[in-house]
C-alpha cells in the first residue's frame, strides 16, 4: 500500500511545484528526492518494517513478488530520471514537472497492477498506466508524427480497454464476483463456456498492451513517433508492469478454467518472437529497431506465462530488470544522438568512448551473450518451458530467434567500433557518463550473481 | 403478458434496432442521434431494474454531456463526401470476416450456457437505489473508489498539459 499511496501523494506534490518553482532543475531535484523517498517507502513495506495499513476488502494482495517488482520498477524509474531529466526538460512545451506527475501516477498504476487480486482493481491499475502515456506520447506537440502517435495509441487503447471490460463482464456473468479469490473456488459447470469467452477477450486485451504478435501493429509508430525520453520509459517499465499483471491472472483467474491455455500461448509466442526478431532486421533506424526488438523480447517475457512455475517467477524478475536497465540505458544515449539511424552511430567509439563500451554491455545483454544479465534471464525462461515439458519444439524455434537477434543488436557495436565517421554528440556531463557505467556494472554483476537479486523473492 | 416484459421487450428491441442504425446510417449525425436513443433505451432497463440512480447517470452524463460534446465536434469539422478517406475494399472483407468469425465464437459460447438461477429482480430491490450504492462504495469499494481519483487527476493534468501553448 506505501508505493500506491505515496507514488499518488509524490505525483501531486510534483504537479504544484510546476507552478511554485520556475526553475527546471529545481523540478528534476525534487522528482529525483521524491523517487527516492518512494523506494525507501517501498522497501520499508518489502521488509516488513513498516506499513499504512489499510482495510481494503480483498481488493489488493501484497505479495513478495509484488513488492519486489514495484521495487525494480521504482529503482529504474530512478535511474532514468538521473540519466534522462535533461531530456525531457528539453522538449519544449510544458513544464518538466508535468511530466514527473504524470510518471508518478504511472508507477502508482504499476503498483495497483502488481498487488491487485480484483479484476476491478486490474482494470483501473492497467487505465491507469495508459492514459498517463497517451499523454507523454503527444507531449512533443509541434511534432506531427508525435500527434499521430499518440492519436493512434489513444484510439486503439481505448478499444483494447473496451475488450477487456467485455471479458471482464463475462467473467462476472460466469462467477458473479470480480474477486479472484473467489473466481478461482466458485464452480458454475453451466457456465464454463461463458468464462472462457471472457478469458479470450482478457488475454487478447492484455496481449495488446504488451505489443504481443497479432495485436503488436501500434507498436513501431508509436514507440517511433513519442519522444524518445518517453519511449525509453513504455517500453521499459510500464510494459514489464504489464507483464506482471498478466502473470498474476495467468496463475489464478485463467488456471481456474478446465480449457488449456498453452496451445493459444505458444501461437502467440511463437508469432510474436519471429514478426519481431524478423522485421527488426530490416530497419534502417536505431529507435525502430529498438521498437521491433522489445516486442521480440516481449516474446520471450511471454515464456514466464506459457510455462507458469517457480522457475518462471524467477525468471520474470530477472528479466524484467535486465531489459529495462539495459533498455533505459540504450534509449538514453539514443537521445543524445543527432541522427537516429545505424550510420549516425559510426565512430561513436572513438569521439565518445564510454558511451561506446556502456552501449556494447547493454547490447550484449540484449542479445543473451554470457556474463551479463540478459543471459541468464534467458536461460531461466527457457529452462521453465523445458522443467513443464511438452512444446519442445518451442524452445528451440525461440533459441533460433535468439541467434537472430544477435545480428541487428550487433550491427550497432559494429558501426560504433569499426566504422569510421564522426557520430556527434552534444556536451554529455559527468553524471550522465557514471550513471552509465553504474548500470553497465549492475548488468555484468548480476550477470555473474543472478540470486543477488532473486533472493528478495524469498522474504 | 405483463405490463413490465412488455416495456422490456420494447426497450431491448429499440435499443439493439437504434445501435445497429448507428453503424448503418451514412450522416454521421443521425448516427450520433441514434446513438442518444440507445442510451435512452439501456437507462430504461436500469430503471426496471429500480436502478434510479443509475438511470439518471446515464442520462446526464451520456446522453447529455458527452453526446451534445460529440454533436458539437460533428458540426465543427468538415465532413464533406471528399474529405472521406479511401476505404480499403480488401479490408472491409477482412474486417466482416473477423467480425463473423468473433460473432460465432460469442453465439457459440453463450448458447449453451445454463442461465437458470440468474434472474434479474425486477421493479423492486434496494440495490441500486442512492442510500445503499453510497454504502457500497464507501465502505467494500471503498479502495478503488480511491485510486480511481488518481486515474481522473492524472486525465486532467494530461488535459492541461496538451493544452498548454
Amino acid at each position: 500500500m506505501n508505493a500506491i499511496i505515496f507514488s499518488a501523494v509524490f505525483g501531486v506534490l510534483l504537479m504544484f511545484s510546476s507552478f511554485l518553482f520556475q526553475n527546471k532543475s529545481t523540478q528534476r531535484n525534487i522528482a529525483i528526492v521524491a523517487i527516492v523517498l518512494l523506494l525507501l517507502a517501498n522497501f520499508a513495506e518489502q521488509f516488513g518494517i513498516w506499513r499504512i495499513q489499510v482495510n481494503n476488502h480483498g481488493m489488493l494482495h501484497f505479495s513478495s513478488f509484488g513488492l519486489l517488482f514495484n521495487s525494480i520498477a521504482i529503482g529504474i524509474t530512478g535511474l532514468y530520471f538521473l540519466l534522462s531529466g535533461k531530456d525531457i526538460e528539453a522538449i519544449d512545451s510544458g513544464s518538466p514537472a508535468d511530466y514527473y506527475a504524470l510518471i508518478f501516477f504511472i508507477l502508482c498504476g504499476v503498483a495497483v497492477s502488481s498487488a491487485y487480486n480484483s479484476l476491478l482493481m486490474l482494470f483501473i491499475g492497467i487505465e491507469i498506466i495508459s492514459i498517463p502515456l497517451y499523454i507523454l506520447t503527444g507531449s512533443d506537440k509541434r511534432n506531427l508524427k508525435s500527434n499521430e502517435a499518440a492519436l493512434k495509441y489513444f484510439l486503439m487503447g481505448s478499444f483494447s480497454t473496451g475488450i477487456m471490460l467485455m471479458g471482464i463482464t463475462l467473467i462476472y456473468g460466469a462467477k458473479a464476483t470480480f474477486n479472484i479469490d473467489q473466481i478461482t473456488e466458485m464452480v458454475h459447470p453451466g457456465r464454463e463456456a461463458w468464462f472462457n469467452a471472457g478469458l479470450l477477450l482478457l488475454l487478447i486485451s492484455l496481449a495488446f498492451k504488451v505489443s504481443a504478435a497479432p495485436f503488436h501493429f501500434w507498436t513501431p509508430d508509436v514507440y517511433d513517433g513519442a519522444p524518445t525520453v518517453f519511449t525509453s520509459f513504455m517500453a521499459t517499465i510500464v510494459k514489464a508492469a504489464v507483464f506482471v499483471a498478466f502473470i498474476r491472472l495467468y496463475a489464478t483467474v485463467f488456471s481456474a478454467s478446465k480449457y488449456d491455455w498453452r496451445l493459444i500461448l505458444s501461437i502467440i509466442v511463437a508469432a510474436t518472437l519471429f514478426i519481431g526478431n524478423i522485421t527488426a532486421i530490416f530497419q534502417q533506424s536505431v529507435k525502430r529497431m529498438l521498437a521491433y526488438s522489445s516486442i521480440a523480447q516481449a516474446g520471450f517475457m511471454l515464456f514466464a506465462l506459457y510455462a507458469y512455475n517457480g522457475i518462471s517467477k524467477e525468471g520474470l524478475i530477472l528479466y524484467t530488470f535486465g531489459y529495462s536497465v539495459a533498455t533505459v540505458g540504450i534509449f538514453a544515449v539514443l537521445g543524445r544522438m543527432k541522427d537516429y539511424t545505424f550510420e549516425g552511430f559510426n565512430g561513436l567509439a572513438r569521439t565518445q568512448p564510454i558511451l561506446a563500451a556502456t552501449t556494447s554491455i547493454f547490447l550484449l545483454s540484449l542479445a543473451g551473450i554470457p556474463l551479463t544479465i540478459g543471459f541468464f534471464s534467458k536461460y531461466y525462461m527457457l529452462a521453465a518451458a523445458v522443467k513443464n515439458g511438452g512444446h519442445l519444439w518451442l524452445v528451440f524455434f525461440a533459441i533460433l530467434c535468439a541467434v537472430v537477434s544477435v545480428y541487428y543488436y550487433f550491427r550497432v557495436i559494429q558501426s560504433m567500433y569499426f566504422k569510421t565517421g564522426d557520430a556527434d554528440t552534444p556536451f554529455v556531463t559527468p553524471l550522465f557518463k557514471w550513471t552509465l557505467v553504474a548500470m553497465a556494472a549492475i548488468v555484468i554483476l548480476l550477470g555473474l550473481f543472478p540470486n543477488l537479486l532473486l533472493q528478495y523473492l524469498y522474504f | 403478458m405483463s405490463i413490465t416484459e412488455i416495456l422490456f421487450w420494447f426497450l431491448t428491441v429499440l435499443a439493439i434496432g437504434s445501435a445497429l442504425m448507428v453503424i448503418v446510417s451514412k450522416n454521421p449525425v443521425y448516427s450520433v442521434i441514434f446513438l442518444i436513443l440507445t442510451f435512452f433505451a439501456i437507462s430504461g432497463h436500469y430503471l426496471l431494474l429500480n436502478a434510479q440512480f443509475l438511470f439518471i447517470v446515464n442520462l446526464i452524463v451520456y446522453a447529455g454531456a458527452i453526446m451534445v460534446l460529440f454533436l458539437y465536434v460533428l458540426m465543427l469539422i468538415n465532413l464533406n463526401a471528399d474529405a472521406e478517406p479511401m476505404k480499403n475494399k480488401w479490408l472491409k472483407i477482412a474486417g466482416t470476416v473477423a467480425g463473423g468469425c468473433f460473432l460465432l465464437v460469442m453465439v457459440a459460447a453463450l448458447r449453451t450456457v445454463d442461465t437458470k438461477g440468474i434472474t434479474a429482480q425486477v421493479g423492486g430491490g434496494d440495490i441500486g437505489l442512492i442510500e445503499t450504492l453510497g454504502k457500497t462504495l464507501f465502505s467494500e469499494y471503498v479502495v478503488p473508489f480511491e485510486v480511481s481519483s488518481v486515474l481522473f487527476l492524472s486525465a486532467m493534468v494530461g488535459a492541461v498539459v496538451l493544452g498548454k501553448k
